[in-house]
């Protein structure tokens, strides 16, 4: 039983990290029904710039100075912020000029933009292609409940988590420019007769999506202590997938399908013999198994082709 | 009769010029001198895209000339092999550039003529690869018949793939390739009878009426490496490959993938059984992938999963959108220019796919249609 317990917690620690990337990608499809392939790429960036912002502030002695209370949010809402800005940019760049365009060149450019960045981060940073250590800056310790062991410091992701998720559907239920956004995702001509300003919207719409997608990466980086480049490629496949599976475009959805796929990978890893290596392989089994049988995901609307 | 000779003459000395400028482009060693031939080659490019005299007589010259054009051209590549005798590592490059032609051509059918985004190609050339070498390692399959049964196991899973790709389109679609492409990566690296990460090495060479391709090549009395074998194996692939495409793409079967690119539902209510055309791309995709595995995995005589990671299916997506979509002949040079280029600019080995990225980036941004342009069919009266 404990066992059982134990691997839930796991479960619902991964499922978090897809639930961040999913809301992204459930953000950018509802803001310009496009799908972002490399939001897995600008999660695992946002872990980046904690190893660059950490360094900074190690040089500078602010680490000594300051207690982690303190630096350890800064950094993280520095990251977050930085992240979401270069969310931003990409859009400006790389998708806006696609608006119109067919919608293959669109998923092709980020595709090709997700190697872009894949690969400046491994040429920037010294011994990019090694595995690169995280900083440790969770409390490090655990202890155990009922028989099972809890670590602190997932305690604080997962509270983080629920934190970040909640404040994001405040933000979009209760703000100006959260309704804009939501305007925006149900019909985008309308809402620009309407006076919302779109393109300042679907920039605020990226800045989220990209900013919560950081925290994930710092989730990654934090749960396993490594953190690569091209961690982001899985990432936000696998983003997609719990997207996929929740339903696209439905930011509810983005949790359900989060944590089906996160306990589908612990339950497969811990329960069938030998299945630890094969993780990735039953969870895209399931989505595939989505795809084909409920392509509109569970809480999607099921969308009928017009001519 | 002195005039068409005199053209025909004319057509071969510019043939022969621009190959001599690719030779010595490929056997230039310094990163300076390659510099200054590809600024020349894109100053020809300009000059005769501005100079529109020039290039109408040129393409004049070359439309009259058809055949002793091609013929031409043909007798070049075949020359190839001699000029690089000493230096076996060019006669490598032009192997792989082949090798990759082949890929790209098999991914136009989908990326270019269907408009089917597949992120799998990996997947279909990892698949002949492991299959044709695993054939030839444990039971001595000879390289022949692996061929066509690494072909024939690609299309299978090609298949596979598209049955639940046909429920799918757009980005789910591609998003189940790239799932299957990361599947088949993770089996191969977990498997144990696949020679998990460290792959399998020691796969033979084929051999053909006796004469093994490790072995240099007898030809005119002049010893060339034993690269060459595979060179001119690959440059036989490479063409059946352009046939292949070049006759599918002026059939019924090319004209049906551009209806459904262009408008799936509209083809539907034309009567165009889509399921099966859009099948067909995926089983001949995956058919052209595993003979291509098969090729690179005697040749190499060492395969790893690496060699068929995500990354090989968007190399050869650029390749396709940098030639130009759905034109063939553009499809090779581009699958050529990428595979060249990086091998000739060491300085930028490193940023080799960084540059990939910008490069689809550019090119989607300035020029959707790629480098050679997908021209309309021309229909003549008795001809297809």
């Amino acid at each position: 039983m404990s066992e059982l317990i134990q691997q839930g917690i796991n479960a619902v620690l991964l499922g978090c990290t897809y639930t961040l990337i999913a809301i992204g990608f459930n953000l950018f499809f509802g803001a310009l029904n496009v799908v972002h392939f490399s939001h897995g790429d600008v999660c695992i960036l946002g872990a980046f710039l904690i190893l660059i912002l950490y360094a900074l502030a190690k040089a500078l002695g602010l680490l000594v100075v300051l207690p982690p209370w303190i630096w350890v949010p800064l950094i993280m809402v520095l990251a977050m912020v930085l992240t979401g800005l270069l969310g931003a940019f990409f859009e400006r760049v790389v998708i806006k000029p696609f608006r119109y365009a067919p919608l293959l060149m669109v998923l092709v450019a980020t595709v090709a933009l997700g190697m872009i960045i894949r690969e400046t981060v491994r040429l920037s940073f010294p011994h990019g292609s090694n595995p690169q250590i995280f900083p440790r800056m969770l409390p490090q310790k655990s202890f155990t409940w009922g028989g099972v062991l809890i670590r602190t410091d997932n305690l604080i992701i997962f509270g983080m988590t629920l934190l970040l998720i909640t404040l994001m559907f405040l933000l979009i239920q209760r703000t100006k420019i959260g309704s804009a956004i939501r305007a925006v995702s149900q019909d985008g001509e309308a809402a620009m007769m309407m006076g919302i300003p779109i393109d300042r919207t679907v920039a605020a719409t990226f800045f989220l999506g990209s900013a919560l997608g950081a925290v994930a990466g710092i989730l990654i980086g934090a749960y396993n202590n490594i953190i690569r480049f091209d961690m982001g490629l899985m990432g936000g496949v696998k983003g997609f997938s719990a997207a996929v599976v929740g339903g696209l475009g439905n930011v509810y959805g983005a949790i359900i399908g989060g944590l089906i796929l996160g306990f589908v990978e612990t339950f497969a890893a811990a329960f069938i013999p030998g299945g630890t290596p094969y993780t990735d392989v039953f969870a895209f089994l399931v989505v595939i198994f989505f795809l084909v049988f409920r392509p509109s995901g569970i809480l999607g609307e099921k969308i009928y082709e017009k001519v | 009769m002195l005039k068409s000779i005199s053209k025909g003459l004319l057509l071969l000395a510019v043939e022969v010029l621009f190959f001599g400028l690719f030779v010595f482009f490929m056997k230039a060693n310094q990163t300076s001198t390659v510099v200054l031939c590809l600024l020349l080659f894109v100053g020809i490019g300009l000059l005769f895209r501005f100079w529109k005299k020039g290039n109408e007589s040129l393409s004049c010259l070359f439309r009259e000339g058809k055949g002793l054009a091609r013929g031409g051209f043909v007798v070049m590549l075949l020359a190839l092999p001699f000029v690089f005798r000493d230096s076996p590592y060019l006669i490598h490059i032009c192997v792989m550039a082949g090798l990759y032609a082949i890929l790209a051509l098999g991914l136009n059918f989908q990326l270019g003529s269907t408009n089917v985004v597949n992120f799998a190609t990996a997947a279909s050339y990892g698949i002949g690869a492991y299959t044709s070498a695993l054939l030839a390692v444990h039971y001595g399959v000879s390289f022949w018949l692996g061929l066509f049964i690494s072909g024939c196991t690609a299309s299978l899973f090609g298949l596979i793939l598209g049955f639940p790709c046909m429920k799918t389109k757009d980005y789910y679609l591609s998003l189940v390739t790239i799932a299957f492409g990361l599947i088949v990566y993770a089996l191969l690296v977990n498997f144990s009878w696949t020679g998990g990460p460290n792959g399998i090495a020691n796969i033979p060479s084929p051999s053909f009426l006796g004469h093994s391709f490790r072995d240099p090549l007898h030809v005119f009395g002049v010893e060339l490496p034993p690269q060459s074998n595979y060179f001119y194996l690959v440059f036989l692939f490479t063409a059946g490959a352009l046939v292949v495409a070049h006759r599918l793409h002026h059939s019924r079967v090319g004209l049906t993938w551009n209806a459904i690119r262009e408008d799936e539902i509209a083809a539907r209510c034309q009567g165009i059984d889509v399921t099966w055309y859009k099948m067909l791309a995926f089983c001949i995709d995956a058919f052209f992938g595993g003979v291509t595995g098969t090729v690179y995995a005697h040749y190499i005589g060492f395969i790893s999963p690496e060699n068929f990671a995500f990354i090989v299916s968007v190399v050869v997506v650029t390749m396709v959108i940098l030639g130009g979509m759905d034109n063939v002949f553009g499809v090779i040079i581009g699958a050529i220019l990428l595979t060249i280029l990086p091998e000739k600019l060491r300085a930028v080995e490193d940023f080799r796919l960084l540059l990939y990225g910008v490069i689809v980036v550019a090119m989607l941004m300035f020029r959707p249609q790629g480098l050679f342009p997908q021209r309309l069919r021309t229909y003549r009266k008795g001809k297809p």
